[in-house]
């Protein structure tokens, strides 16, 4: 690989900034003001949706025999962060095309392909995803939510938390466990679960959050399910659900870091023109160096997330997954960062309601906990990475 | 249907103009970006290209005069929906005034014949509003420009434009040139596909040479105006900044009665 190879790898292609530039248009239509109208009115980005859908930005990493953009993870990273950094980070880009499109592409029969990811494509369908549980939280191994054999078709039982979008999705994609008929032992399984199937029913939680998507608890009382509503039908297994768990924390790393470009550029306007003496507030080393710190921890979050990108698409599963990890930490902390210093940049400002700022404090401190939390993060970094002892 | 349309690629709108003081010619080292009226020709032109239907029939071609880089923009052009590019681009026809680039660009749309021709109103570095009217001149094609509404029928183009006093509605046959306003419509964002298949579509660069054009019939040889001199605008006279306590309107009032303005 020559010098210039190399210099090369860090930055995007041609492509890749285009798109870049479309969705920083497309997004710059709608900015902070129309997402936290949304947010605050508890509605939905319904309009910015269907217009990045119908632009096909949301299924950039859909096979394009099914209607996408046939790109890579890399792609929908891009236009997750464009639109977060316009102030309009949308929370189920992470849930329905990143984690639901990447696990129907990779295991879901010919069938399931057939009728979801054409709409995920488009964004005229939406599937959520179903993990967490409330006596499960992080131990996705422990799940209770299991579905028995009964007919032909399956019985689903169990209760899930903070289910994201529920009620915009047209079905839920559920991780449970059936019986294994050749051992007898429970395995992890997928069930795709229409909104409105009789037994399932999904109540909000209440969120000190504003964010125009909601949380949801949802509970599954012998639930009646098809045969074909298990994901890959019966071939499939643990593997299939971590092809999904990657992009989640990628996506969810290009959201953070999406949301500290649009706080740090929001200070340094700031900073530039606000003045109390005869300079600008800018100007102050107490001011400027702060957030400089605060830009040079993004920069390397989203370098990390580009490299988790990038061995991702290029199908090195186990590379990616450390690097997806690194950078969802190094994403939500830097993001955190950024977001106090711009705040504290505002001075009284910044927590008021007509700046703009503080009301996405509530979706980043999200990032810190979700998908997986910063400390089990930390203990797979020290287990995997540096070969410390497991710690649970 | 064929339809040819003229873009350039001018400094972007974020990056502050200079003139280069060696060559009296502006800086384009910098940053660039499509026209933003171009991309007004390039939907109007996209919008005939699929009313019209036969689909293979239907082209849109980009032409345009520049800098190699200038395929930059034209890819976001190509991204739109246009289905290829003609770049002339040849270090000999750097510099080339309106007059060399009318006769230059007038070569390459001869070369493809175009039904329509369309051009933006005006670029956003020189301004000028008038290439279009030197091209069609030089084609022997009728002319409409400021072309706020565009409609074709019976191998016919007719162009309603605003003036001063109301609307003037003009036809003229086909082939023709129109140069469109901002106003006649909304240039559509690229979709993932279309910014994914730019590079894929077919772009041909031609130099001088390959137009059969001499080199002295272009760049500054081939201009028939030069720069002479330049200078800064006169600096503003003082301003006064008024902070609104709730009389501003009353002083705005009175400062523009202190001018005798009202």
């Amino acid at each position: 690989m020559s010098r210039t190879e190399q210099a090369h790898r860090y930055s995007e292609t041609e492509e890749q900034q285009a798109l870049r530039g479309a969705v920083a248009d497309v997004a710059a239509k709608y900015g902070s003001g129309y997402w936290l109208e949304k947010a605050r009115a508890n509605e939905r980005t319904i309009e910015l949706w269907a217009e990045a859908g119908a632009l096909g930005y949301l299924g950039a990493n859909i096979p394009e025999e099914y209607g996408g953009g046939g790109g890579g993870i890399a792609e929908l990273a891009i236009v997750c962060e464009e639109l977060a950094a316009a102030g309009c980070p949308l929370l189920m880009i992470v849930v329905s095309p990143a984690i639901a499109g990447t696990i129907i592409a990779r295991s879901g029969t010919d069938e399931q392909k057939t009728a979801w990811l054409p709409g995920l494509a488009e964004g005229t369908a939406k599937l959520a995803f179903a993990i967490t549980e409330p006596d499960a939280g992080t131990n996705s191994h422990n799940l209770a939510t299991v579905a028995r054999r009964d007919n032909g078709g399956w019985i689903l039982n169990g209760r899930k938390t903070y289910i994201s979008g529920v009620d915009e999705s047209d079905a839920v994609l559920v991780v449970g466990r059936t019986d294994d008929e050749q051992t007898g032992k429970l395995r992890p399984a997928l069930f795709i679960v229409p909104r409105d199937t009789p037994g399932f029913d999904w109540k909000p939680i209440e969120m000190d959050v504003i964010a125009p998507e909601e949380q949801f608890a949802c509970f599954f009382d012998d639930v009646e399910l098809p045969a074909e509503a298990l994901v890959g039908g019966d071939v499939a297994g643990l593997d299939q659900l971590f092809a999904g768990l990657n992009p989640e924390r990628i996506t969810i790393a290009a959201y953070a870091n999406g949301i500290a470009r649009y706080a740090l550029e929001k200070a340094v306007a700031y900073a530039n023109e606000r003045q109390v003496w005869d300079v600008p507030i800018g100007a102050h080393q107490g001011v400027s160096h702060p957030l400089a710190e605060a830009a040079i921890q993004v920069e390397l979050a989203r370098l990390v997330t580009s490299k988790a990108a990038a061995l991702h698409d290029a199908g090195e599963a186990r590379a990616a997954g450390e690097a997806a990890n690194m950078a969802k930490l190094a994403s939500a902390d830097a993001a955190l960062l950024t977001l106090d210093r711009a705040i504290q940049a505002h001075g009284g400002n910044g927590l008021a309601s007509e700046y703009d700022l503080a009301a996405y404090w509530g979706v980043l401190r999200v990032a810190r906990i979700a998908p997986v939390s910063r400390e089990m993060i930390l203990n797979y970094v020290a287990q995997h990475t540096l070969g410390l002892p497991r710690s649970y | 249907m064929k339809i040819a349309v003229c873009v350039k690629h001018v400094p972007d709108a974020a990056v502050t103009k200079r003139i280069d003081p060696g060559t009296k010619r502006l800086d384009r080292s910098g940053e660039g970006s499509l026209n933003p009226v171009d991309a007004n020709a390039v939907e109007e032109a996209l919008r005939i290209r699929d009313a019209t239907g036969d689909g293979a029939e239907g082209e849109v071609v980009l032409v345009s005069l520049g800098p190699e880089k200038a395929i930059d923009s034209l890819r976001k052009a190509l991204a739109m929906g246009a289905d290829r590019v003609l770049l002339v681009s040849d270090p000999d026809a750097a510099g080339s005034d309106l007059v060399a680039t009318s006769s230059l660009l007038a070569k390459a749309l001869e070369r493809e014949g175009a039904d329509l021709v369309l051009f933006g109103q005006q670029a956003s570095d020189s301004d000028g509003a008038v290439l279009w009217a030197a091209v069609a001149e030089r084609l022997r094609l009728p002319l409409i420009s400021q072309v706020a509404e565009l409609t074709l029928e019976g191998g016919a183009v007719t162009g309603k434009r605003q003036t001063e006093f109301g609307y003037d509605v003009i036809r003229a046959p086909l082939p023709a040139v129109v140069a469109v306003a901002d106003s006649i419509n909304e240039p559509r964002y690229p979709s993932l596909k279309g910014i994914m298949g730019a590079k894929r579509k077919q772009q041909d660069v031609l130099s001088l040479a390959d137009l059969e054009i001499e080199a002295e019939r272009a760049g500054a040889s081939g201009s028939r105006t030069e720069v002479l001199a330049l200078s800064d605008p006169p600096p503003r006279g003082e301003t006064r900044k008024l902070e609104d306590d709730g009389t501003g309107a009353e002083k705005i009032v009175e400062f523009l009665a202190e001018k005798r303005l009202v």
